[in-house]
């Protein structure tokens, strides 16, 4: 990471630009990977993606164009380059964007907890981490074929600065450790696999699980897993873990409530101040890592310049706010929520999340296993997606039956599906014990943003996707 | 310095591009070998876009860029060491030189670290179509203009979130110590649409579409019919109803059918995947792994598809690969160091971008067409049951296991699609039902313009109605 105030720079280039919006990011991501699969490096690597991102609003029409090259005069061609697109393309837009409202946009530095730190740590401490995580999995039962170690950090740094007011420097680190095991017996493979991921420190990355936990446990779900059964299909009370609550609020609301998908027609579109959930339910989406530190989608300024904020999106079940940029909230005549983020210099803000969760309540995980007759637990998060419509879907890893308020034995994980406001409607209780727990998970929606989600355990009722139909 | 810094709508011009991208990765390769890599290879890509994107109806947002990484391999001592940047000066050159060897110097070593040696490689017919890659901004603009109207044209009832309309020109070199020095250039146009369909309190489901193409002249003919299917399907999706569970057969339409049986089979049939133990296809080249009338191929010469190319991530010539024939297992899929461990040859199969080392996967992956005639005749061959055009789910290529809603579904009674379905779930498990496969569709889509895969009706299929 460098110590130089990129935003001079793009304040300099600024100077002579003459359209009436420009917007100039400049984004450094610095990526080391060390990966280790079945005692052998299959990737030592560090790689740098750097440039600047030029975003203009003129004629009524957004034009984009980015340099690699992070000097005055590439910056200034790709403001004219933008100015070219935004010109060409107005004939074919047939409503003009209004400039942006004025508000106040963030100016100064904001350095994110654990750069130093991990720029110090000795990379090659970190890949006898990797290499001893992995043959403790390999080596946890004779059943286990193969396992694999991967640890990850991106350092970002970003100046961010407009005709109107931003000039933000940010920096920021966010590592990641992944761990996975394959057992096989009989010719059946199952896998075990566990991550986690954070923005901040080796503290906060490890701050629940220590590595060896973690290898324990995927090396001990691939051997459970195969001896395990399958749940039955059909619609069902589920008590979802922290990380499901996370893939529930991310992918069966949080994307409904992306402004952009809003005014597309999505399910939440004129629905706010509406009942849309119990009781019990309040979701928020906030851009600092409420509860614990670290959470893995934690930004203190979009990349719009703007700050970020707390969103209460559901506040006791009622419908309260949509996730915004700058142009959204113009729109809709309120203020950004600091919701517009770019994965590379090269791509363009949209709004997307950033830490989505649902606020804990008062039950332990035992009164919440006694107050179900008859369903499941389910644990450990896959992939999730989200429809227009509410209809979700997201993967779990593993199942246990219960039955009369008594958990059962493990059985193999499965996909389950609802309707994002029939979910939350039916929440009936909602755990106390909060964990931040995708920090390892990306979100995708035409490029990939970092997210991170959580929650306490709830109770709710889905349809599960099982094997006996 | 990037001297290639192209004004928007000016011609790409491939052999400049070319030249400028072996310059560098020559210097880079060099470099890396003067300061004591016993092996070095440099993967240089250089892309030149022009992006037009649509959102709620509207232009969003006209999008420029030209940029280049390069891509550092080094072994040294049998260890592996790799770096990359996007940066072009001389002191980001020389700390990707110095950060490969230094990660190299912190590896374990492995006896097949080694690059493979070099082999002719045939260029193919060229795969730039001038016309495409001089298309201006306006031009663009206005090709991506005329295929929203066209959509929207269709019913008012269409609503789309988003649709786009891109063309790319890339440059791939490869430079490496063993003698290897290619380039090659690619231009592709691609369009896609994203949305639902909206009649009153009633939301469909999305759907979304699209393709890549090379030819300018197929651009338009492609874009009717897309918008065509796209809007067919998004305003079947309307008046969802609840489907009935049951275990039995199940029509996949060709997207669904590679996204839960397909990808994670290419993926089994990996040979890291084979030798690191977490493949169900070990030990089974020769055997029959699915139904006689499964057969597939990977064919990195057809020029339709936009996986084509001449030569894969560590240089070595691509060639067409039976992997599946009359159900049987053909081949593994290799790249240099799965190679070096079976002690045979690459199949050219090292795949990935200048931001990583090498990994392994198919360029264009074809299903051979089944006899089962068009999808009407297939919904006859169904007769009464589930027909799913899309999957949203998970399928582990490990186990098999898969499990998701059925997307865009169709309750088919009598051979004919009697409603449109929501809340439906599908499981089962990919491996074993590839031997259920009962009929595959006479014609073949372009999925993305990436891969050639027909319908297929599956037996045994658990299907959840919620």
């Amino acid at each position: 990471m460098h110590e130089t105030d990129p935003t001079d720079l793009l304040t300099e280039a600024l100077q002579r630009a003459s359209a009436p919006f420009v917007e100039l990011r400049f984004h450094r991501k610095r990526a080391r990977v060390l990966a280790v699969e079945k005692g052998r490096v299959e990737t030592a690597q560090d790689t740098e993606h750097t440039g600047v991102g030029v975003r203009v609003l003129e004629d009524g029409t957004w034009g984009f164009a980015s340099t690699d090259r992070v000097e005055l005069g590439a910056i200034r061609l790709a403001i004219d380059q933008a100015r070219a697109a935004a010109r060409s393309s107005a004939r074919a837009r047939s409503e003009r964007t209004p400039l942006l409202p004025h508000i106040a946009l963030a100016r100064g530095r904001f350095e994110g907890a654990g750069v130093a730190e991990l720029e110090r740590r000795p990379l090659a401490e970190t890949l006898d981490l990797v290499l001893r995580m992995e043959q403790q999995a390999r080596g946890a039962s004779s059943s286990i074929q193969s396992a694999s170690s991967v640890y990850s950090e991106v350092f970002e740094e970003k100046g961010i600065v407009t005709s109107d007011g931003a000039r933000a420097w940010t920096r920021l680190v966010r590592p990641e450790f992944r761990i996975s095991a394959v057992a096989q017996k009989d010719g059946e493979i199952q896998r075990g696999s566990e991550s986690v991921g954070a923005t901040g420190g080796w503290d906060c990355l490890f701050r629940d699980n220590s590595a060896e936990q973690l290898a324990e446990r995927a090396a001990s779900r691939a051997v459970d897993l195969l001896r395990a059964g399958y749940p039955e299909g059909g619609r069902t009370r589920v008590l979802l873990s922290p990380a499901l609550v996370g893939l529930l609020t991310h992918e069966a609301v949080g994307h409904t409530v992306e402004a952009d998908f809003v005014l597309s027609g999505s399910v939440a579109a004129g629905k706010l101040g509406q009942r849309v959930a119990s009781e019990h339910v309040t979701l928020c989406d906030s851009g600092a890592s409420e509860f614990h530190a670290g959470a893995g989608g934690s930004i203190a300024v979009d990349d719009e310049g703007v700050p970020t904020q707390n969103t209460v999106v559901i506040q006791d079940g009622i419908l309260r706010s949509y996730l915004h940029d700058r142009e959204s909230a113009a729109r809709f005549g309120v203020a950004p929520t600091g919701s517009a983020r770019a994965w590379e210099y090269d791509n363009e803000p949209l709004i997307r999340m950033r830490n989505t969760y649902i606020a804990p309540g008062d039950a332990t995980l035992d009164e919440l296993i006694a107050g179900v007759a008859d369903g499941y637990l389910l644990e450990g998060a896959a992939n999730g997606q989200a429809d227009a419509n509410g209809e979700f879907m997201f993967g779990t890893r593993e199942a246990y039956r219960i039955v009369g308020g008594k958990k059962g034995p493990l059985l193999r994980g499965v996909n389950i599906s609802g309707q994002a406001f029939d979910v939350l409607r039916s929440v009936d209780r909602v755990g106390r014990d909060f964990r931040w727990d995708l920090g390892s998970g990306h979100c995708g929606k035409g490029q990939p943003a970092k997210v991170d989600a959580g929650g306490p355990w709830i109770s709710c009722e889905v349809l599960l996707g099982g094997r006996r139909a | 310095m990037n001297t290639l810094t192209a004004a928007p709508g000016s011609v790409f011009d491939a052999r400049a591009a070319e030249q400028e991208l072996l310059h560098r990765a020559r210097a880079l390769t060099a470099r890396a070998l003067e300061l004591g890599a016993a092996e070095a290879e440099t993967f240089a890509a250089r892309a030149r876009t022009i992006a037009v994107r649509f959102e709620k109806g509207d232009l969003k947002l006209t999008q420029v860029d030209d940029g280049s990484s390069l891509g550092l391999r080094v072994f040294r001592d049998r260890r592996l060491g790799f770096s990359s940047t996007n940066q072009a000066d001389p002191v980001a050159l020389e700390r990707t030189a110095r950060a490969a060897l230094e990660l190299a110097a912190m590896a374990r070593p492995d006896e097949h670290n080694q690059l493979p040696a070099a082999r002719p490689v045939t260029p193919l017919a060229p795969l730039i179509d001038r016309e495409l890659a001089r298309l201006t901004v306006e031009e663009a603009v206005e090709r991506g203009r005329a295929f929203l109207a066209r959509v929207r044209a269709i019913d008012a009832r269409l609503s789309i979130d988003n649709s786009s309309f891109e063309v790319r020109c890339v440059t791939h070199a490869l430079v490496a110590s063993t003698g290897v020095a290619l380039a090659e250039s690619d231009a592709q146009a691609s369009f896609s649409v994203f949305g639902m369909a909206i009649d009153g309190a009633d939301v469909s489901g999305f759907h979304y579409d699209g393709d890549a193409l090379r030819e300018l002249a197929q651009v338009e003919p492609a874009m009717q019919r897309v918008a065509r299917d796209f809007a067919a399907v998004a305003l079947g999706n309307l008046g969802a109803q609840a489907a009935e569970s049951y275990r039995g057969p199940v029509l996949f339409a060709a997207d669904a059918f590679a996204d839960v049986f397909i990808s994670p089979l290419v993926s089994a049939a990996s040979a890291i995947a084979v030798q690191r133990g977490r493949s169900p296809l070990a030990g089974k080249l020769g055997a029959r792994i699915a139904a006689p009338l499964i057969g597939i191929e990977d064919a990195p010469h057809d020029r339709s598809l936009s996986g084509a190319g001449s030569f894969d991530r560590e240089g070595q010539p691509t060639a067409r690969t039976a992997l599946v024939e009359r159900g049987v297992l053909a081949s593994y899929l290799y790249n240099g160091y799965a190679a070096r461990v079976d002690g045979r040859m690459s199949t050219g199969h090292a795949a990935g971008g200048p931001r990583g080392v090498p990994g392994l996967g198919p360029h264009a992956v074809c299903v051979l067409a089944g006899e089962g005639g068009s999808r009407e005749r297939m919904l006859q061959h169904l007769g009464r049951g589930l027909y799913v055009q899309r999957f949203s789910g998970t399928t582990d290529a490990a186990s098999g296991d898969f499990s998701g809603v059925a997307k865009s579904a169709r309750w088919v009674e009598g051979g004919r699609i009697v409603r449109p379905l929501k809340e439906t779930l599908l499981s089962g498990n990919a491996y074993a039902l590839l031997e259920q496969v009962l009929q595959l569709s006479t014609e073949r889509e372009r999925l993305g313009g990436a891969a050639l895969v027909p319908a297929a009706l599956v037996d045994g299929v658990a299907v959840t109605a919620g």
